[in-house]
């Protein structure tokens, strides 16, 4: 089993090529393949997370070259569960894209694609290789975004791909600034040999700001986050369930792995200013974000600001840089993503059940869809962070770590961020549970067929009602989210090894 | 090859396809020494430059070629609608087989010297190489058809 971190990389990837072929001999075929390799995927990288949570790093050179100047693969306690959230993520919207569609072969090649990337990323130890891998994921996000039939999610993608690429050269000019510092791109070797090189010389400093700022666009940090509620109100919802969930967490991965495996510790301490960098994007985007997200009338595009300010919170836990800080982050990352991706899958079940898409929509939705608007309360409700879901545990570890190191800026805004989370779940909860349905009694006049003719336009499936498959998988998130808060305090156990790894 | 082209002339759409012997004359002979010059830069790829990006290109434009002279559409269905998905899939295969056949033989993901054969890490550099070049041949030909079809939808 020593050779599982390059199969995770190249199983999702064989799935794809194997989609494509199955696809040109019999057609409707995508979604079987898609899902013996999703479940493949997630027992390899079950076994492997494993390993790494229990027994530290398992270091892995590609083709047999020594590590500074062949690629390596590095699994630690973060990576693994990061490959592992991946996998698990994917397979649980596989549920939901049955019926939901987009069905081609095509579109399920470039998700197991997507899986390939994020799970490239999560595993390597080479900078240029994440690069890859950044690109990759990017490129098959873009897609994805487009498969949409409509004019927006079209627009949407070109959007994104334009902001995305910006940031993907950023994040390469900055890859080309430190190899010129050292002349290596292996993670543990660039770490030395920066810190060699002088933390505070401008060559070294100009390649973490680059690195990050391509990184913050990734991430979608406020005042670069444009692309992102475009992407995810434009997307197919299955594909904005699947992207919210993923590949701004990975991209958040990314930036953990640059600022301390690459970077370290003492280059934050050696440059204030970077430090600055990071808590003004990490209080920008957790107070602007839940502002605009207020202001939404769309519950997507709400959704989608709401994921800016928790990212917001993850740069946050960056900037403060200490083992709390950091096991919150770790633990915000894999709640967000099971809250955000099981937020975004409700309301696509929501629509499919009943047509409503905008906040007005949602009012005396409970009355209408009472298991629909349960799972959404219950998941809002975590995102705002009552316990005892997921989402109260990472920020709980984030502020604790927070007030370990005496930034209390941050503290504050961490905690008042609550209060505006709590601003816009409030609004639409109270909507869905204590108004009553706008005009017409059951959503059945001539309002909701009109709402049904709209859903047929946007979401290119039937109307008229959500699968089994669609609503267990947003069950399961619900669940999750409720089980892992239980779970968190043991993970945070588990993967502290890890994490002193990368702040020491 | 059939030259004429029933596709290109529909109703209220003027194909930009003009059909001129020079042209195909020319492509005609050219062809065959793009195509090698294709590979032969292809198999430069382990230890000179070059390599399957690159070559791929230039395999590609042999497509490109036939396009521009005997009709797009005509090409495309000379070719078949699925190659270039097949020519992408079988490089893509092809490269992980070669990273997993090594593993099978007890080395580590896309080490060579596993197949145990004469200069193996030169050899199955070029086969990678190779690979790439069905990938990236496969890619251009097929985004050339995509694009050439949504200019047909537009107009």
């Amino acid at each position: 089993m020593s050779d599982l971190p390059p199969m995770l990389v190249a199983l999702p990837i064989l799935g794809a090529v194997a989609t494509m072929l199955v696809g040109l001999v019999r057609s409707e075929t995508g979604w079987p393949v898609a899902v013996l390799t999703s479940v493949l995927q997630v027992g390899a990288a079950g076994v492997l997370a494993r390993g790494a949570l229990r027994h530290g790093p398992v270091r892995y050179a590609v083709g047999g070259f020594a590590a500074p100047y062949g690629i390596e693969l590095v699994v630690d306690g973060l990576s693994a569960t990061m490959a592992l959230l991946v996998a698990s993520v994917a397979l649980g919207v596989l549920a939901y894209a049955r019926k939901a569609g987009p069905r081609s072969n095509p579109f399920y090649a470039t998700y197991l694609l997507l899986v390939g990337g994020l799970t490239g990323i999560s595993v390597t130890g080479d900078v240029f290789n994440m690069y890859v891998f950044l690109e990759i994921s990017g490129l098959a996000t873009y897609a994805l975004v487009a498969s949409g039939d409509r004019g927006e999610s079209a627009l949407a993608a070109l959007k994104y791909l334009l902001v995305g690429t910006f940031g993907a050269s950023l994040f390469l000019l900055g890859i080309g600034y430190a190899y010129v510092a050292t002349g290596t791109l292996n993670m543990a070797d660039l770490s030395a040999q920066l810190a060699e090189a002088g933390h505070t010389t401008p060559l070294v400093v100009a390649a973490f700001s680059l690195m990050v700022v391509g990184l913050f666009v990734k991430v979608a940090v406020f005042p670069l986050h444009a692309w992102q509620p475009t992407a995810y109100a434009g997307a197919p919802d299955t594909v904005s369930g699947l992207i919210s969930a993923l590949v701004s967490t990975v991209a958040a991965y990314a930036l953990i792995r640059i600022v301390f495996t690459v970077f370290t510790v003492d280059f934050l301490h050696a440059n204030p200013s970077a430090w600055r960098v990071l808590v003004a994007g990490s209080v920008a985007s957790i107070v602007t974000g839940s502002l605009l997200a207020v202001s939404q009338s769309e519950i997507k595009r709400m959704l989608a600001y709401s994921s800016v300010s928790q990212f917001g919170l993850i740069v946050g836990a960056v900037a403060v840089a200490n083992v709390t800080a950091l096991t919150g982050a770790a633990i915000h990352l894999v709640g967000h993503a099971v809250m955000k991706g099981g937020l975004f899958l409700t309301t696509g079940t929501v629509a499919g059940e009943t047509g409503a898409r905008t906040v007005d929509d949602y009012g005396g939705l409970a009355k209408r869809f009472p298991a629909g608007s349960g799972v959404f309360g219950i998941l809002a409700f975590a995102l705002v962070g009552v316990p005892p879901a997921v989402g109260f545990v990472g920020k709980l570890y984030i502020v604790l770590g927070a007030i370990e190191a005496g930034a209390w800026l941050l503290a504050s805004v961490i905690v008042g961020s609550t209060l505006l989370t709590l601003a816009y779940v409030a609004r639409l909860v109270e909507r869905m549970f204590f108004w009553e349905p706008e005009g017409e009694g059951r959503g059945d006049g001539g309002d909701g067929a009109k709402s049904a003719s709209v859903l047929d336009e946007a979401t290119g499936g039937e109307p008229g009602g959500a699968s089994r498959g669609m609503k267990a998988a947003v069950l399961a998130a619900a669940v999750v989210a409720v089980v892992l808060g239980a779970a968190a305090f043991g993970y945070g156990q588990l993967i502290e090894p890890t994490i002193l790894r990368l702040v020491s | 090859m059939s030259v004429e082209n029933e596709g290109e002339v529909e109703a209220g759409f003027r194909s930009p396809y003009v059909e001129s012997p020079v042209i195909m004359a020319t492509v005609r002979v050219l062809s065959p020494f793009v195509f090698t010059f294709g590979l032969y830069v292809m198999f430069h790829g382990a230890d000179s430059p070059g390599g399957g990006f690159q070559g791929g290109v230039i395999v590609g434009t042999v497509i490109l070629l036939l396009g521009i002279a005997f009709g797009i559409e005509t090409t495309r269905n000379w070719m078949g609608p699925e190659v270039p998905v097949a020519l992408v899939s079988v490089g893509v295969l092809a490269f992980l087989l070669a990273g997993m056949g090594s593993v099978l033989l007890g080395g580590a993901f896309l080490e060579y010297s596993a197949y145990g054969a004469h200069h193996a890490s030169r050899y199955g550099i070029e086969f990678v190489e190779l690979s790439i070049g069905f990938i990236v041949s496969g890619v251009v030909a097929g985004l050339f058809f995509v694009i050439d079809s949504g200019q047909r939808e537009g107009a």
